[in-house]
């Protein structure tokens, strides 16, 4: 390599296209460092520190938004490895609302344990950096280092409070199941890394795992075997972040044994990156469409059945509340198949989607780690009855939350089924479709059953009153929280315009 | 007869079907994870041979990636693996079964 190749890469090292990261990562050993140094009856401001850097950056990313997001040829950085792109800078700002969130919830479910604090919002910063630079990865090599970043802290975060033996048989659930997605992925981009670096095919590459060279050669290979298996690996090791059918089986158990805040980090966080991934991928396949729709289409319908069928049954909602999310994934998979129909508004369509899942999960996920007592797994439905009359506010907060999953119309989950299931339409996907209505019905019942638990059942009898866990008070700073998640809701359903008209321009 | 890439993919298949199946069969956590781990090790034998024989460089320099990450992944694990055993005195996939609805 000759010296001005590597200054041509050296140039496009630009160092403030990733400021925002590199701030969270700072900040992240920042906080270890604070543990150190404040007194030990000072050690409240840490995760108030967290919350506010993490605000800071979203407002810098919101400032900064136009000027990367508009580029009308998204550059590519880091001799490769980065495309911040419009789709990059949405996603960023999903990711800094989720762990804003995140860090509020932990303030209010740590209190209840007996576990180290710092480390915990420690790990929440860095697993975000790690989703803002994933879903602005422009080659495989980026593209799993952030995300093993990710996944790696998950592991902790779900094992966190160690006294509890269910907390760690989650985790030890979800560290098998997670490296043996990684597995799979891995053996994938290794299947197309070979494939589309043989010097004997057309358009083969020198540097084959960049997303631009694996494009280029795909579509003058149709049909070639080993890339044919290695899109399969990936789609499944992606389909394993996200729990689509048959790639599920860890949801309900690690959802259950993992605390609260950590839970909703994995239904929102985790599950927007593999779509994001997924959506990514999606256009780097695009010569394979055929192969990639069988596959997707197959997992969709099965995810949809299966996630609603399962959540019929439960009476825990932390698993409940997994499975139906599992049910989501579903419907969120037809928007990626119809936006590989080149549908071109369905991106958009599934990042509105997200956006929606992601104000009325936070706001269900809020309201469960107020009802839930020290032990985080065990959350039975019955210990919300009454919730209705006991605490009015955390009851309305269910109840639109909940509708918002259940896709009641006017809240933002309903405009965001309804932007997915006419994109489907329009990509004429309709046995999709049909399953999918199907599903909606399904997920009534038991979305209603838990609303109804909570406004018009009494407790049973005062004796399972007493052997319920006290609820937490709502703080201020929660209050003001639960209270911006409804209100988030209510006005993406009404007034989805503004939202629309910047998502839809995605592509 | 000298190895040409065929052997290798072959090989690195094998290995990584081994592992796979391992995780799948296997009731000792400690062995799952020695077949997760050969799994990894399958992928990097077939991208050091892929990188060989395609004369590419990006293969040979993602292996160290990839090892980097599978060392951070060891060192979770086995802190987790521990920390179980210490609160219940077993491995055995079969008795971990508290998470039930």
């Amino acid at each position: 390599m000759d010296p001005t190749t590597l200054q041509g890469i050296a140039a496009t090292n630009q160092w403030s296209a990733i400021g925002p990261e590199l701030v969270l990562g700072c900040l992240a050993l920042a906080l270890l460092g604070l543990e150190l140094v404040l007194p030990k009856r000072q050690h409240d401001l840490i995760p108030a520190f967290a919350i506010l850097g993490l605000a800071g950056v979203l407002l810098a990313v919101l400032a900064g938004f136009h000027t990367v997001a508009d580029a009308a040829e998204p550059p590519v950085l880091f001799g490769g490895l980065l495309q911040p792109d419009r789709f990059g800078q949405i996603m960023r700002v999903f990711f800094l609302l989720t762990g804003i969130l995140v860090s509020v919830l932990g303030v209010v479910a740590l209190a209840k344990q007996r576990v180290p604090r710092t480390e915990f919002f420690h790990l929440v910063l860095v697993i975000t950096a790690a989703l803002m630079l994933l879903v602005q990865s422009h080659h495989f090599v980026m593209l799993f280092v952030a995300l093993e970043t990710v996944t790696v802290g998950f592991y902790i975060l779900v094992s966190y409070t160690r006294t509890n033996a269910r907390s760690l048989e989650a985790g030890l659930k979800y560290l098998i199941m997670g490296s043996l997605s990684s597995g799979l992925l891995l053996f994938g981009i290794v299947l197309l890394y070979g494939a589309a670096g043989s010097p004997a095919l057309p358009a083969h590459s020198a540097t084959p795992m960049g997303f631009d060279e694996l494009h280029a050669f795909l579509a003058a290979n149709p049909g070639n075997f080993l890339s044919a298996v290695g899109i399969v690996l990936v789609l499944a090791g992606v389909a394993f972040k996200i729990g689509a059918v048959p790639f599920q089986i860890w949801i309900p158990d690690v959802y259950q044994g993992a605390p609260t805040p950590v839970t909703a980090f994995l239904a929102v966080g985790s599950k927007a990156a593999g779509f994001a991934l997924l959506l990514k991928l999606a256009a780097v396949f695009a010569p394979y469409a055929p192969l990639v729709t069988a596959v997707l289409g197959v997992m969709a319908a099965a995810t949809i059945l299966f996630g609603n069928l399962a959540a019929l049954g439960q009476t825990n909602v932390k698993r409940l509340i997994g499975l139906s999310g599992v049910s989501h994934a579903g419907y969120l998979l037809i928007g990626v198949i119809a936006a590989l129909h080149g549908q071109p508004f369905a991106p958009g369509a599934v990042v509105f989607y997200l956006f929606g899942y992601l104000l009325a999960s936070f706001a269900v996920f809020g309201v469960m780690t107020h009802v839930a007592g020290p032990d985080d797994a065990d959350q039975p439905l019955s210990a919300y009855t009454g919730l209705g009359r006991s605490h009015p506010f955390l009851a309305t907060v269910l109840a639109v939350g909940l509708g918002s999953l259940a896709g009641i119309p006017p809240l933002a989950g309903f405009m965001g089924k309804l932007l997915i299931f006419v994109a489907a339409f329009q990509a004429r996907l309709y046995g999709l479709l049909a399953v999918a209505v199907v599903g909606v019905v399904i997920s009534i019942y038991y979305y209603f059953g838990w609303i109804q638990a909570a406004f018009f059942q009494d407790p049973l009898c005062p004796a399972t009153d007493e052997g319920r866990p006290a609820r937490t008070p709502v703080g201020l700073v929660a209050g003001i929280v639960l209270g911006f998640l409804v209100a988030g809701s209510l006005l993406l359903g009404f007034y989805p315009g503004p939202a629309l008209a910047d998502l839809l321009g995605l592509r | 007869m000298t190895p040409d890439l065929n052997h290798y993919i072959v090989l690195s298949a094998v290995l990584f079907a081994l592992g796979f199946l391992g995780v799948l069969v296997r009731k000792n956590t400690l062995v799952i994870y020695m077949c997760l781990e050969l799994m990894l090790v399958a992928s990097t034998l077939a991208l050091v041979a892929f990188s060989r024989f395609n004369d590419t460089m990006d293969g040979n320099v993602f292996v160290f990636f990839i090892l980097t990450v599978a060392a951070a992944e060891v060192a979770v694990g086995l802190a987790i693996i521990v920390a179980l055993f210490r609160k219940r005195q077993t491995v055995q996939v079969g008795e971990l079964n508290q998470l039930r609805d």
